[in-house]
């Protein structure tokens, strides 16, 4: 499995943010995505995930998402917001809903299945936090349920928009231990954890 | 039974004065309706007496394509006023809303016509335009509120689609529930209406058939069948605009593109 983006270029009004961008992950690869505020960090991410439009090619194992289908490209290439919206309703409602997607069920080449709240309790979020809704969670409740979905819905790409913003340092260091092994592409504003995390560094200019 | 009694000018201009009363509720209030009255009560008197008059010829002319080319002006105007009273638009809005009469609203009246009252010919414009012009009154104020609700809820809950669509939902996955949502609220005024019928309220069609000298059991069987064609016609029109207009939400590549969506001044 191998994602490989190559010319990306995004403008934003008469600012061009990047141009003849390229990336390439595979399994058990990381590429940490560094930069200041406003270098189009999570445009990126989005871009990658097929949520915002961008000039440039895309393939997963060779294959363009039009061709595969942007839905399909979209589970297989998943995007994780750094500060997930306040939805209505509970996590808990919010799984089910995921796994109800039709599109769920012919996730192929996924990672094993994995239990979301099962994951979440090893990066300390309770089993309470599922059945509370999700205007009453915390950004780092929010954060931890919401990457923990993601995980669970056996994505061959995860795109993790500053995953541990929101954590202490224990939950930060389970959350880095529990997702090696996988392909990442991963937003960090801290040094210290492009170093622990390894993998190809992009620096993106303002 | 005879017709009803011809009414004079000075009938209308004696009824158009009880909308004195509208004005002074409106200057006591400070409501700032006395403009928006004054035109609204000028465009009903112009168009119904335009469209009183131009009736007659075209019922005697007995064309095809007379009536044809007055129901497209019609639909037309009616897709222009379901567009307007949305609070939010979207590029293609008005493209949409006409298809959705056009199939919703024509589709019904000519179903009426044609296969259940049986008009010969179907598009006798005795039938066919009045009973489109029913469909489309009411039709297009569903119309207007599923297209509300349903561009309200894509652009309120934006983040909640842009989450399922980064799970791998489709845009219809995604935004299923506004769908559903937007055509109930589209539904609601014909249910209403449907539920009160003949206990609290006489409708148009039958006040104007029993004033015209019907029996009032056919008025009401009338009434009946033009309730049951606006109900269907509500229904199929809101469905079709309201998932045009998700569709336009939407790009090639299924992403949210929540800034084609603009909100109205006021």
């Amino acid at each position: 499995m191998r994602l490989r983006a190559t010319g990306l270029r995004r403008v934003v009004g008469d600012r061009t943010l990047w141009s003849g961008l390229d990336i390439e992950v595979g399994r058990g690869e990381v590429v940490v995505v560094r930069g200041p505020s406003g270098s189009g960090k999570t445009l990126l991410l989005r871009a990658l995930a097929g949520l915002d439009p961008v000039e440039g090619d895309l393939t997963l194992d060779g294959v363009p998402p039009h061709t595969m289908g942007w839905s399909r490209w979209r589970r297989r290439v998943c995007y994780v917001a750094q500060d997930p919206p306040a939805l209505a309703g509970t996590p808990e409602e919010f799984v089910r809903q995921v796994s109800s997607l039709g599109a769920q069920a012919v996730a192929e080449g996924a990672t094993a299945a994995v239990e979301p709240m099962a994951l979440a309790a090893t990066w300390g979020l309770g089993e309470e936090a599922w059945t509370r809704p999700w205007t009453e969670l915390s950004g780092g409740e929010r954060q931890r349920a919401a990457l923990a979905i993601a995980v669970a819905t056996g994505p061959e790409v995860l795109l993790l928009d500053e995953p541990t913003s929101a954590l202490d340092p224990a939950a930060t260091d389970a959350v880095e231990a529990s997702l090696q092994g996988r392909a990442l592409v991963w937003v960090t504003h801290s040094a210290e954890q492009a170093e622990r995390l390894g993998g190809r560094v992009l620096e993106l200019s303002a | 039974m005879t017709g009803p009694i011809p009414l004079a000018p000075w009938q209308i201009a004696a009824a158009a004065s009880l909308l004195v009363v509208n004005g002074l509720i409106s200057v006591w209030l400070r409501l700032g309706l006395e403009r928006t009255l004054a035109v609204a009560t000028v465009r009903s008197v112009a168009q119904l007496a335009f469209l009183g008059l131009i009736l007659e010829p075209v019922f005697r002319a007995g064309s095809p394509w007379l009536v044809g080319a007055i129901c497209v002006v019609m639909i037309t105007f009616a897709a222009h006023a379901a567009v307007q009273r949305s609070s939010r638009t979207v590029a293609g809005l008005f493209p949409s809303s006409l298809l959705a009469l056009a199939i919703g609203g024509g589709g019904t009246a000519v179903l009426g016509t044609a296969a259940i009252v049986q008009v010969e010919p179907w598009w006798e414009p005795r039938y066919l335009i009045p009973m489109l012009g029913m469909i489309l009154g009411n039709g297009l104020t569903g119309i207007s509120l599923g297209l509300d609700r349903s561009l309200q809820q894509m652009d309120e809950g934006r983040d909640r689609i842009d989450a399922l669509l980064a799970f791998g939902a489709t845009p219809w996955e995604a935004s299923g529930g506004v769908a559903g949502e937007a055509v109930r609220t589209g539904m609601i005024p014909i249910l209403n209406s449907m539920t009160v019928v003949g206990i609290v309220m006489i409708p148009g069609m039958m006040t104007g058939q029993i004033l015209g000298g019907t029996p009032p059991v056919q008025a009401a069987l009338y009434q009946m069948l033009i309730l049951f064609l606006i109900a269907a016609a509500t229904a199929i029109g809101t469905l079709v605009s309201v998932l045009l207009s998700l569709r336009s939400v939407f790009d090639e590549a299924g992403r949210l593109r929540p800034e084609r969506i603009t909100r109205r001044a006021g």
